[in-house]
């Protein structure tokens, strides 16, 4: 692939969004550009950032492709998690119980689009209410407190490492060079590309399409899961109800990231850029007491601003063709 | 006077010619056969008298009054209706409602008379011998064949006058056709003007007063029935292909040599039935064949795409069964498919994603690395190799000339070692001198040892490549052999069904 | 040609003899759904020990099915166009806020209840816009507006619970009966009958399904596809006005969260009553099935003293084999 898979507009775009907003915050006062500010800001896109890496995965294999479950995953999975450690098991068979957990889940939802051949958004708010519920009776609706957990659970989502959040440095960044290999660098990659902008010309080229769908699904549902995970120690409790606002915000973040809904177009590294959009506008606006709840609102603007942008690019590009 | 006239209609698609100076008449009372090979401008000219696109040049005149459709209700309410193929069909709505949209017969208060509609399609459902039943059914649940039907009693329903079948048989079993033309038949008795377009020579004599043939965009003449042999009209249609030898330098003894590929009665219906294809290494076998006679679906079937009722797939003598293009093209098969747009491109995708969609595999380097470096050599080397002219590998394939993305699709199957290679109208609507820098690579391949087959309905194109031609029509082979002793006019004539056409060898 | 790629749809070559009605009808969709519904009814009452038809269940679980089959039936009709929208809880926290406000400020029922629907015609008309002048998709647009409406609850309500809402609501939806209904349920019964009748019977109705099954062919038949996708989501946001009335007559009380998570509930509905996310197919009374389902599962495992966390479970389970099984009868003989 040339480049990092994204529209140079696109791209641009994004980093004119972020310097505006930082801009304009700087300009109300200087101290948000402060570093401990910075990883502030970065703690708190960790977790619907990832579930936007899988995500991204799944729209850009197109047909629709949507994943609806991922906070119901992430959620169920940090309840399994919570169980494991409630048991004074030991944390690491907890977390590794919570990624299986979400692959488990994410194979579900791919079966049963690609075997079922039910339309994924389908599938996948049906599996979003199972996967809830689930979790509601594995707990019988109550948060499970997991502040008295080893701290090297805990320091997963509490910990620093030279100066930096423990899972910003050492989860996000790796979960994120992945994806941008696997998208960028890989076969699974550049099928998934190849299947979302044309699925039939795909499969006439050998490319094995419904299970490169599958696979999308899965890799939603890890990531799903991590990012429970992530929460669950940041937090220090697993909830059953965990995510809500993960399912919409993360296909919001995709397609703000560049993706076009109908496939074929994602990227790992416009994901990760419109997560950062997203991450500022939101601390920024909690750093300056404006109640958070406006980030819903800005976020809802720039993504129907953005999609608008778009369509007029590509609009004045055809008429020029 | 005629009802309908058209006069030196000429059409252009970018630079490429579609229609060159149509003149065309047709009478009240009349069925006009509009004969030809498919590309030969039939359908560009229906889409101008239905008022879809509109001519360069040319007049049409409805009564003797020159007409200029704005658009397709414009030319409806001047009486021209379509009927296609393929109907274009709300397929959850009822029959009664297909027929009504956008016109239904309403109540004061906006309800929608479903009786009153019913009671005003009677007498023309009667005219069409149509069950009332079939009113209230969902469109979907009729075969194409009624769904048709239905679609005349919508234009006799809206005092369409000039109606025009566009190859409506295509996909009609031979009770159906009967029972169209009968209804035809009947339509013209009415003193309408029916327009029929077709390449199936057999059904000219069924129907035909007057039969134009077309050819390269062009008339090559207009008869009215009785006035010309089958005959002459193959001869007529094979014009093109007059003047284009066949291979100056077949290689016959590697034709005749054992078949590396082959399948022995393979039936797929409805698409085909018992077909068998002996493909031979070092050769082109060229599959002549018209739009519907089920050659590619052959194609399709051996490349693991369509499940296959019966008959077996062999390959160096060993029956395979391929569940999926990824194995068929591991065993060795490689299918370039017959729609560019739909089956082919990766439109807005580099080139060199497109050159190497079939390789990936070749490819990845531990850990799941896809050698970039490689790939990008590959795709300079298959692009100088095969002349593609682009900037770079990297340029969107969508933005290359119709040629150059067409030779980028042959390339990717090409440039591979494969031992057989399906190749489906290889030079579809692509300039003159491309065509021939393909052709010449399909020699070339054939010469390194590879079995090809070309599936064509380009009569030039089959003639200029095969070492050996089989002729398909409606599902089935109906002719085999050199392509000097059938001669251009018998594999047409084979092709379109005429009488006299070669058989099959035993 | 690709007709064998692309798999054609299996069709009968003849007319089949009609069948009886009774049979036909419950062969399809709407009689499957039936069956659902009267199995779970009856498992749910043996179980429950007849806890089922304890007064205040009823009035609950009838209010319940009023809030949700309101905005599903425009939810039905704007699936059956091709579209979607997702902002519905939100906006249903929107009006009830801006709404709630306006009774707690002590303005009658006259000027409160037109409010309410025009709030929501407004906010609909908005998606309406963005969808077609902007031309972004209808599930990108409402995802924005989601977002968007969700932010002006919070700017409304400030951090404060709106509380002081006068009980005339209540009053008038829940308390008020005629018959065995709540005025809420006759309400959105009347509702979806109405609309049941339009889209089967009116032209307009009609067109609506023209457009969903071919838009092309719609367009080219004259109809105005974009009127038609315009008043749709006009429509919908009408209707979840007068849910979000409905809602404050059920709970005279407006939260920052009011509506979140509401839409996937109706959208369930709607799927779950077999309208297909394509367009073009799908009725009214499959949607007050799929939401009655809805609805009784969540009651149902609150009066079989299960754990009530199963119903999202069983939601699950039931969209999924439903639409797999309609699914599997439905698909077209596909290649390979």
């Amino acid at each position: 692939m040339g480049g990092i898979g994204i529209d140079r507009s696109r791209l641009l775009l994004l980093i004119v969004f972020l310097g505006v907003a930082l801009g304009g915050y700087a300009l109300i006062d200087l101290q948000i550009l402060a570093a401990g500010n910075l990883t502030s800001m970065a703690v708190f896109a960790v977790e619907v950032g990832i579930l936007a890496l899988g995500q991204t995965f799944v729209i850009c294999g197109g047909d629709g492709g949507v994943d609806l479950s991922v906070g119901a995953i992430a959620a169920l999975s940090q309840v399994l998690l919570g169980l494991v450690l409630k048991d004074r098991l030991p944390w690491e068979l907890g977390v590794l119980a919570a990624l299986c957990a979400g692959a488990v889940m994410g194979l579900a939802n791919g079966l049963a689009y690609a075997v079922l051949r039910i339309p994924s958004i389908i599938v996948t708010l049906a599996t979003m209410f199972a996967f809830y519920g689930l979790a509601l009776v594995f707990t019988g609706g109550i948060n499970i407190d997991l502040t008295a957990s080893p701290p090297s659970f805990l320091a997963i989502g509490q910990g620093s490492v030279i100066g930096l959040p423990f899972q910003v440095l050492l989860i996000y960044l790796p979960v994120f060079l992945a994806c941008a290999y696997l998208q960028l660098f890989t076969a699974f990659g550049r099928g998934l590309y190849l299947t979302g902008t044309n699925d039939l010309a795909a499969r006439l080229a050998g490319i094995g399409v419904n299970r490169i769908r599958c696979l999308t699904f899965v890799i939603a549902g890890v990531l799903a899961a991590l990012a429970g995970v992530v929460s669950a120690a940041r937090l220090g409790t697993a909830r059953p109800d965990a995510s809500e606002t993960g399912n919409l915000l993360s296909i919001a973040i995709v397609v703000l990231g560049g993706a076009d809904i109908f496939g074929g177009d994602g990227s790992v590294v416009g994901s990760v850029l419109a997560t950062m959009v997203i991450a500022v506008v939101d601390y920024g606006l909690s750093y300056n007491n404006f109640n958070p709840i406006y980030q819903a609102g800005v976020i809802g603007v720039i993504l129907i601003t953005s999609v608008m942008a778009q369509n007029l690019v590509r609009f004045r590009a055809r008429q020029r063709s | 006077m005629s009802l309908v006239e058209l006069s030196g209609i000429t059409k252009h698609f970018g630079g490429v010619r579609a229609l060159a100076g149509v003149d065309l008449g047709v009478e009240a009372g009349e069925t006009h056969v509009l004969l030809g090979e498919n590309g030969a401008g039939k359908s560009t000219l229906i889409r101008i008298l239905t008022g879809a696109i509109a001519p360069d040049s040319g007049t049409i005149r409805i009564d003797g009054a020159a007409r200029v459709f704005r658009n397709p209700q414009h030319a409806q309410a001047l009486g021209i209706a379509a009927v296609y193929q393929e109907p274009l069909v709300y397929r959850h709505l009822t029959v009664l409602e297909n027929m009504f949209v956008g016109q239904e017969i309403c109540g004061p208060a906006g309800t929608v008379r479903r009786a009153a509609m019913a009671a005003t399609v009677l007498p023309w459902f009667r005219e069409l011998d149509l069950d009332t039943d079939l009113l209230a059914r969902p469109m979907s649940s009729l075969s194409i064949g009624y769904q048709q039907l239905v679609l005349i009693a919508q234009a006799l329903l809206r005092n369409a006058r000039i109606i025009i079948f566009d190859e409506p048989t295509s996909i009609l079993s031979a009770a159906e056709t009967d029972r169209l033309f009968a209804i035809i038949a009947r339509l013209r008795a009415g003193g309408r003007a029916i327009i029929y377009i077709t390449h199936r020579l057999a059904e000219v004599p069924r129907i035909a007063d007057h039969v134009t043939v077309l050819t390269d965009g062009a008339v090559s003449g207009t008869f009215s029935r009785g006035e010309i042999s089958e005959e002459q009209l193959v001869t007529l249609m094979a014009g093109k292909a007059r003047g284009h030898a066949p291979l100056a330098s077949p290689r016959p003894s590697a034709a005749e040599a054992e078949p590396v590929f082959s399948v022995l009665g393979l039936s797929a219906p409805p698409y085909f039935t018992d077909v068998s294809w002996r493909i031979p290494a070092g050769a082109v076998t060229g599959i002549y064949g018209l739009v519907g006679s089920g050659r590619s679906e052959v194609a399709l079937a051996a490349f693991g795409f369509l499940r296959p009722t019966g008959g077996e797939i062999r390959l160096d003598g060993r029956i395979i069964a391929p569940r999926s293009p990824k194995e068929a093209i591991r065993l060795g098969l490689g299918y370039l498919p017959e729609d560019r747009k739909l089956q082919g491109l990766f439109a807005n995708k580099p080139l060199e994603s497109n050159l190497t969609a079939n390789v990936l595999s070749r490819f990845v380097r531990a850990p799941m690395r896809l050698d970039f470096g490689g790939l990008m050599g590959e795709a300079r080397r298959v692009m100088s190799r095969y002349n593609i002219k682009a900037p770079n590998p990297l340029t969107v394939i969508r933005t290359l000339s119709g040629g150059n993305q067409q030779k980028g699709l042959f390339a990717r199957w090409a440039s591979r070692p494969f031992r057989v290679l399906i190749l489906d109208e290889p030079t579809r609507g692509i300039d003159v001198h491309t065509k021939d820098e393909i052709h010449a690579f399909i020699r070339n391949l054939a010469a390194s040892g590879v079995a090809v087959v070309v599936i064509s309905s380009d009569l030039p194109e089959v003639l200029a490549v095969s070492d050996r031609v089989i002729v398909m029509r409606e599902g089935r082979v109906v002719a085999e052999g050199w392509p000097r002793e059938l001669g251009a006019e018998g594999i047409v004539a084979a092709a379109v069904g005429a009488a006299e056409a070669p058989r099959v060898p035993a | 040609m690709m007709s064998g790629a692309r798999g054609r749809t299996r069709q009968a070559s003849k007319p089949i003899p009609g069948q009886a009605a009774l049979g036909r009808f419950i062969a399809s969709r709407e009689g499957v759904l039936l069956v659902t519904l009267l199995v779970l009814g009856v498992a749910i009452d043996l179980g429950s020990h007849g806890a089922l038809w304890y007064r205040a269940n009823v009035t609950s679980f009838l209010v319940d099915f009023a809030i949700t089959a309101i905005p599903a039936t425009g939810m039905t009709i704007v699936i059956l166009t091709g579209g979607i929208d997702v902002s519905t809880g939100s906006m249903l926290g929107l009006i009830a806020a801006l709404g709630g406000k306006l009774l707690a400020a002590g303005w009658g029922l006259a000027v409160a209840v037109p409010a309410f629907l025009l709030l929501g015609a407004l906010f609909g008309l908005v998606n309406a816009i963005i969808i077609i002048e902007g031309a972004v998709p209808p599930i990108v647009a409402t995802l924005g507006t989601l977002s968007i409406y969700r932010m002006l609850v919070f700017i409304v309500l400030g951090s404060a619970w709106l509380t002081d809402i006068p009980p005339v609501l209540t009053k008038i939806f829940v308390t008020t009966r005629l018959g065995p209904l709540p005025v809420a349920t006759l309400l959105a019964l009347a509702v979806m009958a109405g609309f049941a009748i339009f889209l089967r019977f009116f032209r307009a109705g009609r067109h609506i399904y023209a457009l969903g099954n071919n838009e092309e062919a719609a367009r080219l038949a004259g109809l105005d596809v974009l009127r038609i996708k315009r008043a749709s989501y006009v429509l919908i946001g009408i209707f979840t006005g007068l849910a979000a009335l409905l809602n404050l007559g059920e709970s005279p009380l407006v939260q920052t969260s009011t509506g979140s998570g509401f839409v996937l509930t109706v959208i369930a509905a709607v799927v779950l009553g077999g309208t297909e996310l394509s367009g073009g197919r799908g009725t009214i009374l499959g949607t007050l099935f799929g939401t009655l389902i809805v609805q009784l599962v969540q009651d149902g495992v609150v009066l079989l003293h299960i754990q009530p966390f199963w119903s999202g479970v069983l939601l699950g389970l039931i969209i999924l084999v439903s639409v797999g099984l309609s699914h599997a009868w439905h698909r077209p003989a596909e290649a390979a």
